[in-house]
């Protein structure tokens, strides 16, 4: 689990900040995050709902409604070119090219007329300019590749025909009909039973190693990070709190909401005697505290803390794993104090 | 004992349904204009008596036919009686059949179709399927067949029109109610003891309210429009009696002498059904699903 | 050990409905076939399983809110399936569900406070402003402000309206509360909020619960004993946590395997889950579960296998658990 002589990131992202118009007030749903995406890792974004982890991979692909939504980033580096500044047309030919999405509601992205095998063999024209027969012996291979029994013979069924986990890997063969070099998963397997859950994971943990490509996952299911994460983003109302390898998160969760998200999940493989609770709820996106925005629920809280916005800084210049608090982040608090009272 | 969670909203608790309203007026300015209309005829329509310049049943043969002018503003028909006066008087009868029979045909009907769906299974087949057969005959040819049936007179016009409207306010109440009580607070009712009585009236009846109060708004200018044919053709209310229809009828008789007089009664009916229609449009923009936020 | 305050015995549930155009065709839903359960007093009893289990329907049978096929349901000596409208209406008191969805669960055109007087006041049990007072009583024990009652429930967040959901399932004061999935619509950290209030107010009232839930960590943190289901039959019973250390059916193995656990050190292979859950209309002949169990055998292609008592607290329905042994096969 120790980072190895840091190669280029596949996706860079600089300062990104999603906003949404509220009756006529922009307020920030995601709040000026930065992450680098190594080749090859799964970055696991975490976070409870309405903590801007969905947001961050709509903006990502260009997705964010404009009407009342939008997004600013100072860079959103994919393959040389900055995601942020391209034109619609452009993005377009990203969304299939270089970075596909895999969505949570398996019943709802497949259209309910169209067969399997037309679905997936459309994904392949459109974005790989094979022939019709080319395309469907292409198409026939992708849903062997995400193990649909008897593929050949079910290519022509529709998609009511299909379980959830089936329809799951119908979405992930499309995903990777144009060969991406990143997938963003938003919950893909939340709406699954525990038993699909697992075999999904399985699944795209195997696709990973066999094409090489990297992902983020996004889910509210520390289980599911720990299954298959090699760095983990915890976010909390739009704000990444900490980042770090999952082994050293696991093992040494040092935000306080972090702390406490760990510790409030009752666990299937021991006994739990105390649950921890974590009092309140997130704010509502237009009510945001000053400071922190976890200093209300936070035991730690401290006066700087509901005074002033900490930084995400690593805990020691040269550790990866960086943290949003003022308590814990290896900050003089006496110093600051005393700044902030000047 | 337990850690008090959130914070509530502070201020005033408002009713969905008054939200509802709100957003109609708020978000679309055309309500207003219907609603404002609509009012208008109505405080007309009460303030009859005292708006007419003239008795609307005074005939009087030296005046007949007359075009607008300062004496009578819109002119005079064949009897010599005042338009105006005859219009205003009409608003009232136009609008009480009107209420009258979509009031009842909404009772009537929601009640049925709250029944049916809530019911289901057979209950829900037979009653769907006798609405069904109603439904089959266009609005006015049943008015028709059940006015020739009783004979013309304003409480048969009122039977007629409530008999027609009822199996779309029945379909309307069915099917949110399907959906309704597939809820898990109806089950829990359930759970509670609650009687099907209860359930019905407390709790499935309140969530498919709007939807049937749209439907209301936009047939009552149906009816009025029902109402109007009728008495066209002569099945309406009995002369001399002023009614929007019936002077349309009247007015055609002389039409090549004066276009007035079936001209405003038309305009009058015109501007009714408007008013009804952009009120409903706006109501029912306000509780579609897609922008509810109980949905 | 008293008598047991629920037993259920041979409950089985089919639901009939037409499928297939143009020519539908009526086909049986085996959602609950032969289950047999007690709770005891003050326990917690867990039902298990993925969806289409059957865990949902036992739940909703247990209340008459759908109604059984055959079996018999007693609670307190008393048969719940035999029971008349007026019995009926007097078992429904002491007895109450939770749900899972806490946006529908609430009548959203009532205010709460009328909302969770409703019952006392139907029941006769007493006055409106004794009601009202009451009401206040049980908002604050749920952890909501006393006023709270004045508002509607498209004012409060998930895990409030869920709170609501508790006090509406207390306010008759029952004995056994059937809890189905309380918390798999909630976030983390208001799941355990829930989870903590729930237990609170079992010691404070006294209750049992048939806790209904696919998330075993849940489970094993709220519940005594736990029953897993499989395809409308229950193939595995035992007591808290030994059922999680040593199960005994194949199944049972493969949803733990399956949970996951907020530990990267003890990451999983998932290789050993197989297949999905058949459908409920056209069960797996034998055991349901033969087609994803790797020990299958002709045997269990064949016949269903009889329920077997390992000792007074543990069941298993499974062929290859040899009870001279104790053992069932390792996978």
């Amino acid at each position: 689990m120790t980072a190895p002589a840091t190669p280029a990131p596949v996706l860079d992202v600089w300062n990104l900040t999603t906003s949404f118009r509220i009756e006529g007030t922009w307020y920030p749903a995601v709040r000026g995050i930065s992450f680098a995406l190594a080749p090859n890792e799964t970055l696991a974004l975490v976070g409870e709902s309405g903590c801007g982890k969905s947001m961050t991979a709509l903006s990502i692909l260009g997705l964010v409604p404009t009407a009342n939504g939008r997004v600013e980033a100072d860079g959103i580096m994919f393959e040389g070119r900055d995601l942020a500044r391209l034109s619609d047309e452009e993005m377009r030919e990203v969304r299939g090219n270089g970075i596909s999405m895999i969505f949570q509601e398996p019943m709802t992205s497949l259209n309910p007329v169209l067969t399997i095998g037309f679905q997936v063999t459309e994904a392949l024209i459109y974005h790989q300019n094979l022939s019709r027969a080319e395309a469907e012996r292409e198409a026939l291979a992708l849903l062997d590749l995400v193990k649909i029994p008897s593929a050949k013979s079910r290519f022509r069924e529709y998609p009511h025909q299909f379980s959830g986990g089936m329809r799951q890997r119908v979405m992930i063969a499309m995903a990777l009909a144009c060969r991406p070099k990143v997938i963003l998963a938003d919950e893909p397997t939340t709406a699954l039973d525990v038993t699909i859950q697992a075999q999904i994971l399985a699944l795209l943990n195997e696709l990973k190693a066999e094409t090489g490509m990297s992902m983020i996952f996004i889910t509210h299911n520390l289980g599911v990070v720990a299954a298959l994460a090699d760095r983990v983003a915890v976010m909390y109302a739009g704000d990444i709190v900490e980042i770090a390898s999952v082994g050293e998160l696991f093992a040494r969760p040092t935000h306080p909401y972090t702390e406490a998200l760990l510790r409030s999940i009752p666990r299937s493989d021991r006994d739990t005697a105390e649950l921890h609770t974590i009092p309140g709820a997130v704010p509502p996106i237009h009510r945001m505290p000053k400071g922190c925005r976890f200093a209300a629920r936070c035991p730690l809280a401290q006066d700087i803390c509901r005074a002033m916005d900490p930084p995400l800084e690593p805990l020691d210049p040269e550790s990866p794993h960086a943290v949003r608090c003022w308590v814990r982040g290896g900050h003089d608090l006496a110093a600051l104090t005393e700044d902030a009272n000047v | 004992m337990t850690d008090q969670t959130e914070a509530l909203p502070r201020g005033v608790s408002r009713h969905p349904f008054v939200d509802q309203l709100a957003k109609a007026f708020r978000t679309n300015k055309l309500t207003w204009v219907g609603a404002v209309i609509f009012v208008l005829i109505v405080l007309v329509a009460i303030a009859a008596p005292l708006l007419s310049p003239h008795d609307p049943l005074q005939q009087n043969i030296l005046h007949r036919l007359k075009g607008p002018g300062p004496e009578f503003w819109l002119g005079t028909d064949a009897y010599g009686r005042d338009i105006l006066s005859r219009l205003l008087y009409g608003a009232r009868v136009s609008l009480i059949i009107g209420v009258a029979a979509i009031g009842s045909a909404m009772v009537i009907g929601s009640a049925i179709g709250v029944v049916a769906g809530y019911y289901g299974g057979k209950v829900d087949l037979v009653i769907m399927q006798a609405m069904d057969v109603l439904l089959a005959f266009p609005a006015l040819i049943l008015g028709l067949i059940v006015v020739a049936m009783l004979g013309p007179s304003m409480e048969n016009l009122i039977i007629a029109i409530s008999l027609t409207a009822i199996p779309p306010f029945a379909r309307i109440a069915r099917a949110p109610t399907i959906v309704v009580k597939e809820r898990d607070y109806i089950e829990a009712c359930r759970a509670l003891g609650y009687g099907d009585l209860r359930i019905m009236t407390l709790h499935v009846l309140p969530n498919v309210l709007s939807e049937i109060l749209v439907m209301g708004s936009l047939w009552l200018a149906t009816a009025i429009r029902v109402e109007a044919s009728l008495s066209f053709i002569g099945l309406g209310v009995k002369p001399p009696t002023a009614s929007w229809g019936g002077m349309i009828r009247e007015g055609f008789e002389n039409i090549l002498d004066n276009i007035w007089l079936s001209i405003f009664p038309s305009l009058a009916i015109l501007l009714v059904v408007f008013s009804l229609n952009l009120l409903g449009d706006g109501l029912r923009d306000a509780i579609d699903p897609r922008t509810r936020s109980d949905a | 050990m008293s008598d047991p305050l629920l037993r259920v015995r041979d409950l089985r549930t089919h639901f009939r409905v037409k499928r297939g155009f143009p020519n539908p065709e009526t086909v049986t839903v085996r959602a609950l076939d032969e289950i047999s359960f007690e709770v005891k007093r003050g326990e917690a009893f867990g039902l298990v399983g993925e969806s289409g289990c059957g865990k949902s329907t036992a739940g909703r049978s247990i209340l008459r809110l759908v109604e059984p096929d055959s079996g018999s349901i007693e609670f307190d000596g008393e048969d719940v399936l035999r029971a008349d409208k007026a019995r009926m209406r007097a078992l429904r008191r002491r007895l109450q569900i939770i749900f899972q969805d806490p946006y529908s669960s609430l009548n959203p055109r009532m205010r709460i406070g009328t909302a969770l007087a409703e019952p006392l006041l139907v029941h006769g049990i007493m006055g409106k402003a004794e009601a009202a007072e009451r009401v206040r009583d049980l908002l604050v024990e749920v952890g909501l402000p006393r006023d709270a009652g004045i508002r509607f429930p498209h004012e409060f967040s998930g895990g409030q309206r869920q709170r609501l959901g508790i006090a509406r399932a207390l306010t008759l004061n029952p004995e056994l509360i059937i809890a189905d999935e309380p918390v798999s619509a909630l976030d983390v950290s208001i799941q355990s909020q829930i989870l903590m209030l729930l237990r609170n107010l079992q010691e404070t009232h006294d209750l049992s619960f048939i806790f209904i839930s696919h998330d075993l960590g849940v489970v094993r943190y709220f519940c005594q004993v736990m029953a897993v289901m499989y395809l409308g039959r229950i193939v595995e019973k035992g007591p808290i946590p030994r059922i999680f250390d040593e199960p005994l059916h194949p199944y049972t193995v493969m949803l733990r395997d399956a949970s996951p656990v907020p530990d990267p050190t003890a990451r999983k292979a998932f290789e050993r889950i197989e297949g999905e859950v058949p459908s409920a209309i056209n069960p797996p002949s034998g055991c349901h579960f033969h087609p994803r169990c790797k020990h299958a055998t002709e045997l269990c292609r064949k016949v269903y296998p009889k329920w077997m008592e390992v000792d007074a607290q543990r069941g298993v329905a499974c062929h290859l658990y040899d009870p001279a042994s104790g053992m069932s096969p390792k996978p």
